[in-house]
């Protein structure tokens, strides 16, 4: 778990700039069209947030609780502006590449250790990712059942 | 195809049936996917194989994502017809891309610098793959609901999108003026004139329902409206006349406008929500 220390420092030191270029991608990539009427500067701040409370989550005993406990609310603030369900996962895809290749931009794996603790931090950083995208998916479903059943009693 | 992911792609090839096997296992007592614990075994292995022959067609296919959607597709299709959850279906996927890995991992495929390189690129391209199929299964999954509430509901979208129910509020409101100043002239004139209260009332009834139909519950104002017009004319005009007929009718007019109002608020709000669930 050490050799993705270095990639945690990195998301919470530039969360700012790496959630800019996440959004400068989700406003115009074909499979986020929810995004593209969007200002990229009302989105910065939960990209930013998202990769904060992920560099958190990294090195906690229990993850996955971790990582329901914040998705649970990413997924409830998603669902409140009607992205849908396969686009908001998709944004969250493009905020797991946007790690990767900010950490390839800043040169952060050079050596040969280096390479060693790329595929380290890689395998973590999909881990983590699994665990966001059975969270969200569940929360998500979860709200969409809830509000069908709500509207169904009124 | 890139010469990095050959060894994995020839791996995948020759033994999908192992790394299904072994997938199926998993899913089938994980956690986090209960519904594949009933299925029949050979229909999960089944399922494992295909994605992982998928695996050299996204490769060797000038847009991998096209060549992805016919099996999201029957992924997505097959999950919803089993029940399964849209997070299971997504957590299956994720345990199909991992025991691909661990698969390869526990052959000793990726050993020496050079193949921990090749790693990092095959495992790339196996994560691009998951992104892909993952995005095309929920998008899919979501259709097939849809398609089922449409059809459940499609007698009322029908009858929602009839022009007689969508015309606009002011025109509501004067085709429903001119429907009361008729009724109040043939009452009048049925009344006092002709001093009877046979068939015409009848007629009261297109207000009643046309008044329940756009406006609810609220409708039924224009029913009582009617109802204490033909009490009102008859005490004024038919003293002669027994009243039980006109309280007869003007009973049913309340009954009629309140069932239709009471209704149409239950069918809009079926409108409602269809109409949520398919902007989600």
């Amino acid at each position: 778990m050490l050799a993705s220390l270095k990639l945690l420092d990195l998301m919470a030191d530039k969360s700012e700039s790496m959630a800019k270029q996440w959004a400068k991608e989700v406003v115009k990539n074909p499979k986020t069209p929810y995004y593209h009427s969007i200002d990229q500067d009302k989105i910065i701040p939960q990209a930013a947030e998202f990769y904060q409370k992920l560099s958190r989550v990294y090195t906690d005993k229990d993850p996955f609780t971790a990582v329901k406990a914040f998705m649970g609310k990413f997924a409830e603030a998603r669902f409140k502006e009607k992205v849908p369900l396969h686009e908001a996962l998709y944004a969250i895809i493009l905020m797991r590449r946007h790690i990767w290749l900010y950490a390839e931009f800043q040169a952060i794996f050079i050596s040969i250790i280096e390479q060693h603790q790329a595929l380290d931090s890689q395998l973590r950083t999909i881990l983590m990712f699994d665990y966001i995208s059975y969270a969200f998916t569940e929360k998500y479903w979860e709200l969409m059942n809830q509000e069908s059943a709500g509207k169904n009693k009124k | 195809m890139q010469a990095y992911a050959a060894k994995l792609i020839d791996l995948i090839e020759l033994k999908s049936g192992n790394i299904a096997k072994q997938w199926a296992t998993d899913v089938m007592k994980h956690a986090r996917t209960p519904s594949y614990s009933s299925l029949p075994l050979d229909r999960v292995i089944e399922r494992g194989v295909e994605f992982y022959m998928l695996f050299r067609q996204m490769s060797l296919a000038d847009n991998s994502y096209e060549a992805a959607k016919n099996f999201s597709s029957k992924y997505a299709k097959n999950c919803y017809r089993e029940k399964i959850p849209l997070q299971e279906a997504v957590y299956a996927l994720i345990l199909l891309r991992r025991n691909l890995w661990l698969y390869a991992e526990f052959q000793g495929v990726f050993v020496s610098a050079l193949e921990m390189h090749q790693a990092v690129e095959s495992l790339n391209r196996t994560i691009l793959m998951y992104d892909y199929v993952s995005y095309q299964v929920i998008e899919k999954y979501q259709e097939l609901i849809h398609d089922a509430v449409d059809k459940k509901l499609g007698s009322i979208t029908m009858m929602m999108n009839n022009p007689v129910v969508n015309i606009k509020s002011i025109y509501k409101s004067g085709l429903m003026g001119i429907l009361l100043l008729v009724s109040c002239i043939l009452t009048y004139y049925y009344h006092a004139t002709l001093g009877t209260g046979v068939i015409f009332t009848h007629l009261f009834y297109i207000p009643i329902i046309l008044a329940s139909i756009w406006w609810g519950k609220k409708g039924i104002f224009v029913a009582v409206f009617l109802a204490v017009l033909i009490l009102t004319s008859h005490a004024l005009f038919l003293k002669a006349v027994p009243f039980l007929d006109d309280l007869i009718r003007s009973a049913m007019f309340v009954l009629t406008g309140g069932i239709v109002g009471w209704l149409m608020d239950g069918i809009k709000k079926i409108e409602d929500l269809y109409k949520t669930t398919i902007k989600i």
